[in-house]
């Protein structure tokens, strides 16, 4: 269920070094992700014929999708939909390796499609989300029926990685999953946000991560998970709540929260359904659960 | 009880941001500051302390930020308090301005509203 980020998917099966890795999250800021690779990972098109495309556009002057319609490829709507993907998180990592030389596109297919296998998600599953991808964030909570509190948790979610550019990294993904069975982890800050809507809140990780995130938010020197860590994991948590509240106040909807409470080796018991949205930076990985 | 030096009192559950908040008043002035970590606790330092600016959260354990001010302010109808909550929802703004608060700062703060607020009360 947890999805591995791509990234250290690769680092773990040795595919790609850690220097190779920093160096592609470091130019993917900037890369423009190609049709080619979009078309590969949606199996549109096999890298023999991406690479007969890009040929061709050498001696023609025409677009990728253009041509790949006429040769038959792929159709309208194809294209369409590709062109609409264009911000895919993984993609874009993908593609950085290929533009930096880590990678061919063939080996990125072959990654791509082991990583999918391994870990059972569909295309829309394995939508990373970055940055300003709200569109695709509200897509994702409408493709799990959720109709009435989606917009909500698309606002929460939104907010949460415009948040976590702004205090904890400037280069985070996440993923959005369902989660329909016990939860457990090593700390765990929670919030309950009430009025109209209840909704439980948490930041869940392991020490490491922990001490990490306090550290970076805190902005002070901070190793151990002790009271000033506890306390900074915790008003961040605070603070995007609060943030959220007030985002949802200038909307007409009054919410209220409880003070945040820190927790070791918890379990949350099967909440029934609760949304794990997966928070990866380079230096680890946590998860933020909305029940 | 005469006071050499301006008493301000900080109360917020998260040491973090007593911290971070103290760190920043010692750059403006000579204060002695006083921390209190509930809404309880902010209201039996303040009776103790008498302080001349209190910086209020407002969600916090025991007792909320709006019902502590109302308590302070029935003790001392002058007295500065500065709202500095996360949630500035409307109806906190609403429910602290109506209390008497002398300000409210939305978190995270920047240091140039807390310089403004201590050249605005001392």
């Amino acid at each position: 269920m947890f999805s591995q980020y791509f990234g250290n998917y690769l680092l773990n099966k040795g595919i790609i070094k850690p220097e190779q890795l920093t160096d592609a999250l470091e130019y993917q800021r900037s890369v423009h992700l190609k049709l080619g690779v979009i078309a590969v990972n949606a199996g549109y098109m096999t890298p023999a014929q991406v690479e007969e495309i890009h040929n061709m556009q050498k001696k023609v002057d025409k677009r990728f999708g253009e041509l790949a319609i006429e040769k038959g490829y792929i159709t309208g709507q194809q294209l369409e939909e590709m062109l609409a993907t264009q911000r895919q998180g993984h993609l874009m990592l993908g593609q950085a390796l290929i533009d930096r030389g880590h990678l061919t596109i063939e080996q990125l297919q072959k990654a791509l499609d082991e990583y999918k296998k391994e870990y059972g998600m569909s295309t829309r599953q394995f939508n990373v989300v970055r940055k300003d991808d709200s569109q695709e964030i509200e897509q994702i909570f409408r493709d799990h029926g959720e109709a009435l509190l989606g917009k909500m948790y698309s606002d929460y979610v939104t907010l949460l990685m415009k948040n976590l550019i702004r205090f904890i990294d400037d280069n985070p993904t996440i993923e959005i999953n369902q989660f329909k069975s016990d939860i457990t982890a090593q700390w765990f800050v929670s919030q309950e946000i009430f009025g109209k809507i209840n909704m439980l809140t948490a930041i869940a990780c392991d020490k490491d991560v922990f001490v990490k995130f306090a550290a970076r938010f805190a902005q002070e020197e901070i190793t151990e998970p002790d009271e000033l860590a506890q306390a900074s994991v915790g008003e961040f948590l605070n603070l995007h709540n609060g943030i959220f509240l007030v985002n949802m106040s200038n909307n007409g909807v009054e919410l209220e929260m409880n003070p945040q409470q820190v927790e070791k080796n918890r379990m949350l018991a099967n909440p029934g359904k609760a949304y794990v949205i997966t928070c990866s930076m380079t230096w680890g990985r946590f998860d933020v659960i909305l029940v | 009880m005469s006071k050499s030096r301006p008493t301000i009192l900080i109360c917020d559950d998260s040491l973090l941001v007593r911290k971070k908040m103290k760190d920043c008043l010692n750059e403006y002035g000579d204060f002695d500051i006083i921390e209190a970590s509930s809404g309880q606790s902010s209201i039996e330092l303040f009776k103790q302390h008498d302080p001349d600016l209190v910086f209020l959260d407002i969600v916090m354990p025991d007792k909320n930020g709006i019902d502590a001010l109302k308590e302070m302010m029935a003790v001392k109808k002058d007295v500065k308090v500065v709202m500095l909550s996360s949630s500035g929802t409307r109806s906190h703004l609403k429910a602290a301005m109506e209390a008497g608060a002398h300000d409210f700062i939305q978190k995270p703060w920047e240091k140039s509203q807390i310089e403004h607020i201590i050249r605005n009360v001392f």
